[in-house]
C-alpha cells in the first residue's frame, strides 16, 4: 500500500502549481485551469484520507466537489467565450472596464 | 355656511394658475376667464362671509402644520374688508387684463402669474398666523417679480424686476428677523397653550403683548416695519416701485397700486397692538409714512412718464396710510379705521387712475405725457372715468378721498397736539402737491393738442366696463361707507383678548393720552370696542374749525394751482416762470433727488459691491481656504493608499497567501518557543 505521505505530497505540489499559475498567468482559461488543479488536489487528500481511515464520507464529498467543479467551469468558460466576444481577447489585464 | 368654503377663496386662483400655466395656451385669451372666474367666486364668497359675520362675528379655522406652527383663517373685520376690497378690484382688473392682453404672446403666462398674485394676496389677508403671514408674502414678491419681469427681452423690464425682488428682500430679511425675535419672546414666556392655539397665531399674540420685555416689542416692531417699508415702498425702500412700472399696466393697477402694496399697512394694521405697545414703534411708523408721502409727491410733480406719475403718487399716498396708522399712538385703534379706509378708497381710484392711463396708453403706444395731449376728445369715457379718479385722489369733497385722506390729515393734527406737529405739516403740503401733480397730469393728457400723431378711438368695452364701475366706487364709496366703515373696523381688536390700556402704559402712551383736549384720562382708548369707539367719535370735534376746513382748501387750491398752469382755456402762467429747465430744483427733482446716483450708482454699486468683492476674498482664501487645505491633505494621502487597491484578482490573491504563509510561520515559532 502507498503510503499516505506521498498522496499528501502529491496533493501540495498540485495546489502549489495551481496557486503559482492563478498568482502568475493572465490568459483567463489558464487561470480557470488553475483553479481546477487547486481543486483536484484537495479532491485527492479527501479521497485518501478516506481511504485509510474506513469511512466513504470523503469520496462521497469528492464527488460533490467534482459536481461543483463542472458547474463553476461551465459558467467561467461561458464568461470567457463573452468576454472574447465583447473584446477579442481573454487576456485579463487588458480589460478594464470596472477598474483602473 | 359659506364660511366653509373659505379655503376656496384662496383654493380657486391656485386651481386657475394650475390650469392657465398647464392649458391655457390652448384656452382663448390665454386662459383669462380661467382667472377672472376664479376671483369673482372668491369675490362671492367674501360677500357671503360678510353677510354671515357682520356685525359682530370672526371666523377662525387652524389645523396643525408642523412643530409649533399651524395654517389656518382668520377673517375679522380687518381681514373681511381687504378681502372684500382685493378680489372686487382684482376681478375688476383681470376683466381689463382680457382686453389689454389680447393678442399678446404670452398672454397665458399672464393670467397663471396674475392668478397666483391673487392667491398668494388672499391667503396673506386671512392667515391666522404670522408665520403663514410671511409664506404668502414672499410668494406675491415673487409673483411682483414675475409679473413686472413680465416683458423679460425688455433690458429695463429684467433690471426692473431685480431691483423690485432685491428691494423688498432688504425688507423681508428685516420682517423675518422680527418673526424670530417675537417667536423667541414668546416661547420664553412658557404660555401654556390651549389645544388648538399656537405661538405665532394672531390671537396669541395679542394677548400675551404685555408680558415681553418693552424693548424686545421695539426691536420686534421695528423688524416687522423694515417688511412693511419695504413691501409698501416706503422711504428709503421705495426706489422700487417707479422703476416697478416696468410691467404690463394692468400688473401696475393690480399689484403696486391696488393691492400688493398694501399688503406693508395691512400687516401694520395686523400687528397694531404690538406696535401700540412698542415704546416708539408708532411714532417711527408716523415718521416713515410722513416723510414718504412729502416726498414722494415731490417727485410725482416733474416726472414725465404717466404711469411713473401714478408710481409716485402711490408711494406717496401709502406714506399717508403708514402716517394715518402711526398716528394711533395718539388716538388709540381708531387709526387703524381711519388708514385702512384710506387704503380701501385709494385701492379703489388707484386702480382705476391705473387702468384710465392703460387704456391712453393702449392708444397713443407711448408712457410720456409730452406726446399726449387732447387725448380727451377722442377717448371721451376713459377722459370722465379718469377725471373721477382725480379729483378723489385729490381729495375733492364728496369723492371717496376726501372722506379718507382729510380723515388722516385730521387725526395727524390730533397727534400733532398730542405729541409733535411734523407729520401733520408733511402731509399737508403732501395733499397740496397730490391735487397739483394729480390734476398736472390730467390736464396734460387730456385737454390741448395733440403734440403727436396717435390712434384717435376710445378702447374696446371689455375695458371700458370696469373702468365705469371703478369709477362710481371711487366717487361713492367715501359717502356711503364712511360711518359704518369706521365702527366696523373699530370692533375689530374687540375680538381679541387685548388690554389696550394695559399696552398704553407700555408704549408710553398713557401721559400722551391725556394731553388731548376733551378726553378724560380713565377712558383714553377704544379698548371695550364697540362703545369705546362711539365715545370716542363724539368726541372728535376737538379740533378747531380751521383745520377741520383746511383739507378743503388745500385739495381746491391744488386743482386750481395746476390748471391755471396746465389747462390751456385758463391758463395764466407757464410753468417755465416757477421753475426753468436749467433751474437746480427742478433738476433735483426730475432727477428724484439723485437717488439713483446715491441709492444705485453709489451706494449699491460702490458701497455694497465694493464689500461684496472684499467678502469674497475672505470666503475664498479664508472660509474655503482651510477647508480646501484639509480636503487636499486627505486626498493626497487617499492618492497613495488607493493603490493597494488595485481590482487585479491575482494581487489579492498574493496577498492572501503571503499573508497565510507569514501567519503560519508566526504560528509555528510561536509554538517552538512555546508561548501557546
Amino acid at each position: 500500500m502507498i503510503p499516505l505521505e506521498l498522496y499528501i505530497l502529491l496533493a501540495s505540489i498540485m495546489f502549489t502549481i495551481g496557486l503559482y499559475g492563478l498568482v502568475t498567468q493572465k490568459n483567463g482559461v489558464k487561470l480557470m485551469m488553475c483553479i481546477e488543479l487547486l481543486l483536484n488536489s484537495a479532491n485527492i487528500n479527501l479521497v485518501a484520507f478516506s481511504a485509510y481511515q474506513p469511512n466513504v464520507n470523503g469520496q462521497v464529498f469528492a464527488l460533490f466537489s467534482i459536481a461543483l467543479a463542472a458547474a463553476e467551469a461551465g459558467v467561467g468558460f461561458a464568461i470567457m467565450i463573452a468576454l472574447y466576444r465583447l473584446y477579442g481577447t481573454i487576456d485579463l489585464d487588458t480589460i478594464k472596464a470596472m477598474r483602473w | 355656511m359659506y364660511a366653509d368654503y373659505a379655503y376656496l377663496i384662496v383654493g380657486l386662483p391656485v386651481l386657475a394658475f394650475l390650469l392657465c400655466l398647464f392649458v391655457g395656451s390652448r384656452l382663448p385669451r390665454g386662459g383669462g376667464f380661467l382667472t377672472v372666474l376664479a376671483t369673482f367666486a372668491g369675490l362671492v364668497l367674501s360677500l357671503g362671509i360678510f353677510s354671515e359675520m357682520y356685525p359682530d362675528k370672526i371666523i377662525h379655522q387652524s389645523m396643525p402644520w408642523f412643530a409649533n406652527f399651524n395654517v389656518g383663517i382668520l377673517i375679522d373685520p380687518l381681514a373681511l374688508v381687504m378681502l372684500l376690497m382685493v378680489t372686487f378690484v382684482v376681478t375688476l382688473i383681470h376683466t381689463y387684463a382680457n382686453g389689454y392682453m389680447n393678442g399678446d404672446p404670452g398672454s397665458s403666462r399672464y393670467f397663471a402669474e396674475a392668478a397666483l398674485f391673487t392667491a398668494a394676496m388672499l391667503g396673506l389677508i386671512y392667515a391666522d398666523n404670522l408665520l403663514q403671514l410671511f409664506i404668502f408674502w414672499e410668494l406675491v414678491g415673487l409673483c411682483s417679480y414675475l409679473l413686472i419681469g413680465f416683458w423679460y427681452r425688455k433690458p429695463s423690464a429684467a433690471a426692473a424686476a431685480k431691483k423690485a425682488f432685491l428691494t423688498t428682500r432688504v425688507g423681508d430679511v428685516l420682517f423675518m428677523a422680527g418673526i424670530i425675535l417675537l417667536y423667541n419672546n414668546l416661547a420664553s414666556l412658557n404660555i401654556a397653550l390651549k389645544p388648538g392655539e399656537y405661538l405665532l397665531q394672531f390671537p396669541v399674540i395679542y394677548a400675551h403683548l404685555t408680558q415681553i420685555p418693552p424693548a424686545q416689542l421695539t426691536l420686534i416692531a421695528l423688524g416687522l416695519l423694515g417688511g412693511a417699508v419695504g413691501k409698501s415702498g416706503q422711504f428709503p425702500l421705495h426706489v422700487w416701485l417707479p422703476d416697478a412700472m416696468e410691467g404690463p399696466t394692468t400688473v401696475s393697477a393690480m399689484i403696486h397700486a391696488a393691492t400688493m402694496v398694501t399688503a406693508g399697512v395691512y400687516l401694520v394694521a395686523r400687528m397694531f397692538p404690538l406696535f401700540y405697545a412698542a415704546p416708539y414703534g408708532l411714532t417711527a411708523v408716523a415718521a416713515v409714512g410722513a416723510f414718504t408721502a412729502l416726498f414722494a409727491a415731490t417727485m410725482g410733480l416733474t416726472a414725465f412718464d404717466i404711469k411713473r406719475v401714478l408710481a409716485f403718487s402711490t408711494v406717496s399716498q401709502l406714506g399717508f396710510m403708514m402716517a394715518g396708522l402711526g398716528t394711533g399712538a395718539a388716538v388709540g385703534t381708531m387709526a387703524v379705521g381711519v388708514a385702512m379706509f384710506h387704503l380701501i378708497g385709494h385701492s379703489f381710484f388707484k386702480a382705476l387712475l391705473f387702468l384710465c392711463s392703460g387704456s391712453v396708453i393702449h392708444a397713443v403706444n407711448t408712457n410720456d405725457m409730452r406726446e399726449m395731449g387732447g387725448v380727451g376728445k377722442y377717448m371721451k369715457w376713459t377722459m370722465y372715468t379718469m377725471l373721477i379718479g382725480s379729483l378723489s385722489l385729490a381729495g375733492f369733497p364728496l369723492f371717496t378721498g376726501f372722506f379718507s385722506k382729510d380723515e388722516i390729515i385730521v387725526i395727524a393734527y390730533e397727534y400733532g397736539v398730542a405729541i409733535n406737529f411734523l407729520p401733520y405739516i408733511f402731509l399737508v403740503l403732501a395733499a397740496v402737491l397730490t391735487a397739483i401733480y394729480t390734476f398736472r397730469m390730467w390736464f396734460t393728457v387730456f385737454t390741448g393738442k395733440e403734440r403727436s400723431d396717435y390712434a384717435k378711438h376710445e378702447s374696446p368695452s371689455i375695458m371700458i366696463i370696469p373702468l365705469v364701475i371703478l369709477a362710481i366706487f371711487a366717487f361713492g364709496f367715501g359717502i356711503a361707507a364712511q360711518g359704518g366703515f369706521y365702527s366696523y373696523l373699530d370692533s375689530n381688536f374687540g375680538h381679541y383678548d387685548v388690554n389696550f390700556n394695559e399696552l398704553a402704559v407700555i408704549g408710553g402712551h398713557a401721559a400722551e393720552e391725556t394731553k388731548l383736549a376733551g378726553e378724560p384720562a380713565a377712558e383714553p382708548l377704544a379698548s371695550e370696542a364697540g362703545e369705546g369707539a362711539k365715545a370716542e367719535s363724539k368726541a372728535e370735534p376737538a379740533e378747531p374749525w380751521y383745520i377741520q376746513i383746511l383739507p378743503i382748501i388745500v385739495a381746491l387750491g391744488g386743482i386750481l394751482t395746476a390748471s391755471l398752469f396746465y389747462w390751456d382755456k385758463v391758463k395764466k402762467f407757464d410753468p417755465s416762470l416757477v421753475t426753468g429747465d436749467k433751474d437746480p430744483l427742478r433738476k433735483l427733482l426730475l432727477k428724484g433727488y439723485y437717488q439713483h446716483e446715491i441709492m444705485t450708482a453709489w451706494f449699491a454699486e460702490t458701497i455694497v459691491y465694493g464689500s461684496a468683492l472684499i467678502c469674497n476674498v475672505i470666503d475664498i482664501k479664508l472660509v474655503d481656504g482651510w477647508l480646501n487645505w484639509l480636503s487636499a491633505l486627505v486626498m493626497g494621502f487617499a492618492q497613495h493608499v488607493r493603490k493597494v487597491q488595485s481590482g487585479v484578482v491575482q494581487n489579492y490573491i498574493t496577498a492572501l497567501v503571503l499573508g497565510v504563509v507569514v501567519l503560519v510561520v508566526v504560528i509555528t515559532m510561536a509554538k517552538e518557543v512555546g508561548l501557546i
